[in-house]
């Protein structure tokens, strides 16, 4: 691979880097403290690949004492067509941009909650109190005080098949959106036909006693009403 | 460079700026591509990967290029015992220095046999870096709150297994198994340019490890959609079977070990050995790992070096784990 084509693909990351920090973009596939890290990241690479084209420039590239890369060198065939693969991602955020994960993931991760314990004891609540998804779960799982029981809560997620019924899902993540967990809740109720991934925002009161083993700690909900609302600019919980 | 411009070759250049071209096309022509969700998912996952361990790969080209550039193989000696036997475990203790995800320690630990490091203490500097680093200890605790020993067992474990595979190296490793491109070092003899030094190792390690940095994160994504969540659903009280499986599952699925502690801890219907199993076999061998190895160091090295690692951690992780969790 020609020096000249290494610099192009390094230009095209690191502008993939700061493209997607620039906006929310980057909140699809990372958690928001990972942003300043993109963009130290897109400016190293940038940064990098400047320095070199402007040795190159001046005509004493620093291959030459270092590198090996635009000479023959002794790499196997595969190794030397491993660099070409950082198109890849740019090609994918530039053309797809694939959006957060939703419903299909959901589905995929089978149909129990995975419960981390964060506590036993919960604060009390404020009727009609925005809830995220994952503390209503841990709430209606793990609070021995029963804080949950007869409180109108508010939960915003997105729909996903749940049977036949919709119920109400939002992922959870970590790091980045590899390592997302989901939190269900069912939407007991007449909420007619709500197609997957759309994003709602729910009222209602938890069913007691619905967040066991036997259901696979997904608590149940009767929902007084629901809304459709935009997606989030941030779609998952942390 | 000897190149003739002047005769009509087809070039690198030439194939990046038709790629280019075929993309813009394709996005003016087709518009937003519609798609199955199972391919939209992973490529949100593919991405995810990418973009979560790009900047922590920066970060470990950024350091393998200091140290090309600023730590000579004299000042590099005199850091380590003299015996490579003692100085695996310090090798392995000075991985609690360098904060990060895996994908940072290999071009790193790569740079540090180029100068002169004893193979075997680099690699169990390599293994032990993104295990016992402070950063993923302290997610560790959080992700356990009840579970204290739990940070202590992953400490153990992690760090026994790289120097377990430092000691092992020491003992069958053979010095023609690594490639001889991971070996050539830097001669930064004159002083005023070793920053030159520094970004032009910096530029070539990153261009070399990012493109298997996605060959893992293309893995990663095409597995997370095919294997199946009911796995884990059948595991519950066979203690045997899910060592194994958390063990499988740590290599497929790469996730950050800064990240790992949390999926780990959610999957609360598992004992706390197998998660500690999971724990341990993840930041030292993933698929991303063995893809980075493999460029990094040759397939020569990847296919003995990874299978290797795989049974050590799980063995020390099952060792240390009966011995302070108990089995439960």
């Amino acid at each position: 691979m020609r020096r000249e084509t290494q610099h192009v693909l390094l230009l095209l990351v690191g502008g993939a880097l700061l493209r997607i920090a620039v906006d929310d973009t980057y909140l699809r596939y990372v958690r928001p403290s990972h942003r300043w890290l993109l963009v130290g990241a897109g400016v190293v690479v940038l940064g990098l690949t400047v320095v070199a084209m402007v040795s190159d420039l001046r005509g004493h590239p620093a291959g030459a004492r270092t590198g090996r890369m635009s000479e023959p060198h002794p790499h196997g065939r595969v190794e030397r067509y491993v660099p070409w693969l950082l198109l890849a991602p740019v090609l994918v955020i530039a053309l797809v941009a694939p959006p957060a994960l939703g419903a299909d993931a959901v589905a995929r991760a089978g149909t129990r909650n995975l419960v981390v314990q964060d506590a036993d004891v919960f604060g009390p609540l404020a009727e009609g109190a925005p809830l995220t998804v994952a503390e209503f779960v841990q709430r209606a799982v793990r609070d021995s005080t029963g804080s949950l029981e007869g409180r109108v809560v508010t939960l915003t997620g997105f729909a996903v098949r749940d049977g036949a019924a919709t119920g109400l899902a939002r992922l959870t993540i970590a790091c980045c959106a590899a390592d997302a967990r989901a939190n269900r809740v069912r939407l007991l109720g007449d909420l007619g036909v709500i197609a997957p991934d759309t994003w709602l925002r729910v009222r209602g009161t938890v069913q007691s006693g619905t967040a066991t083993a036997a259901t696979g700690y997904v608590p149940a909900m009767t929902v007084t009403t629901v809304d459709v609302v935009a997606a989030p600019t941030d779609p998952y919980e942390y | 460079m000897t190149t003739s411009v002047a005769r009509p070759q087809i070039t690198s250049l030439h194939v990046v700026c038709a790629v280019l071209l075929g993309a813009i096309l394709l996005r003016l022509l087709a518009g937003d591509v519609p798609s199955a969700p199972a391919l939209r998912t992973a490529a949100t996952v593919f991405v995810a990967v990418c973009v979560q361990a790009l900047p922590f790969l920066v970060l470990g080209v950024l350091l393998s290029g200091a140290i090309a550039a600023f730590a000579s193989p004299a000042v590099l000696r005199r850091a380590l015992p003299r015996g490579t036997g003692a100085a695996v475990p310090v090798a392995g203790a000075a991985g609690l220095v360098l904060p990060g995800c895996e994908c940072a320690s290999v071009p790193v630990a790569r740079r540090l046999i180029s100068q002169g490091v004893p193979d075997a203490a680099a690699l169990t500097f390599m293994l032990a870096a993104p295990a016992i680093n402070p950063v993923v200890l302290v997610a560790t605790a959080v992700a356990f709150p009840g579970e204290p020993l739990m940070v202590l067992a992953r400490f153990l474990g992690s760090l026994a297994t790289a120097c377990v595979m430092g000691w092992l190296w020491q003992w069958v490793g053979r010095a023609e198994w690594i490639a001889d491109r991971a070996r050539r070092g830097v001669t930064a003899t004159d002083g005023a340019n070793r920053w030159g030094v520094l970004a032009e190792t910096a530029r070539h390690d990153l261009l070399s490890a990012g493109g298997f940095l996605v060959v893992g994160a293309l893995t990663a994504a095409t597995l997370s959609v095919l294997v199946p969540a009911e796995w884990l659903d059948a595991l519950a009280g066979r203690l045997l079977l899910a060592i194994v499986v958390m063990a499988a599952l740590a290599v497929v699925l790469a996730l950050c070990s800064e990240a790992d502690a949390f999926v780990a801890a959610s999957l609360s219907t598992l004992p706390l050995l197998p998660r500690l199993v999971f724990l341990v076999v993840g930041p030292a061998v993933d698929v991303k790992l063995i893809a980075l190895q493999a460029g990094t160091f040759g397939r020569a090295f990847a296919v003995r070096f990874a299978p290797a690692t795989f049974a050590v951690a799980v063995l020390c992780a099952v060792g240390i784990g009966s011995l302070i969790l108990g089995v439960r």
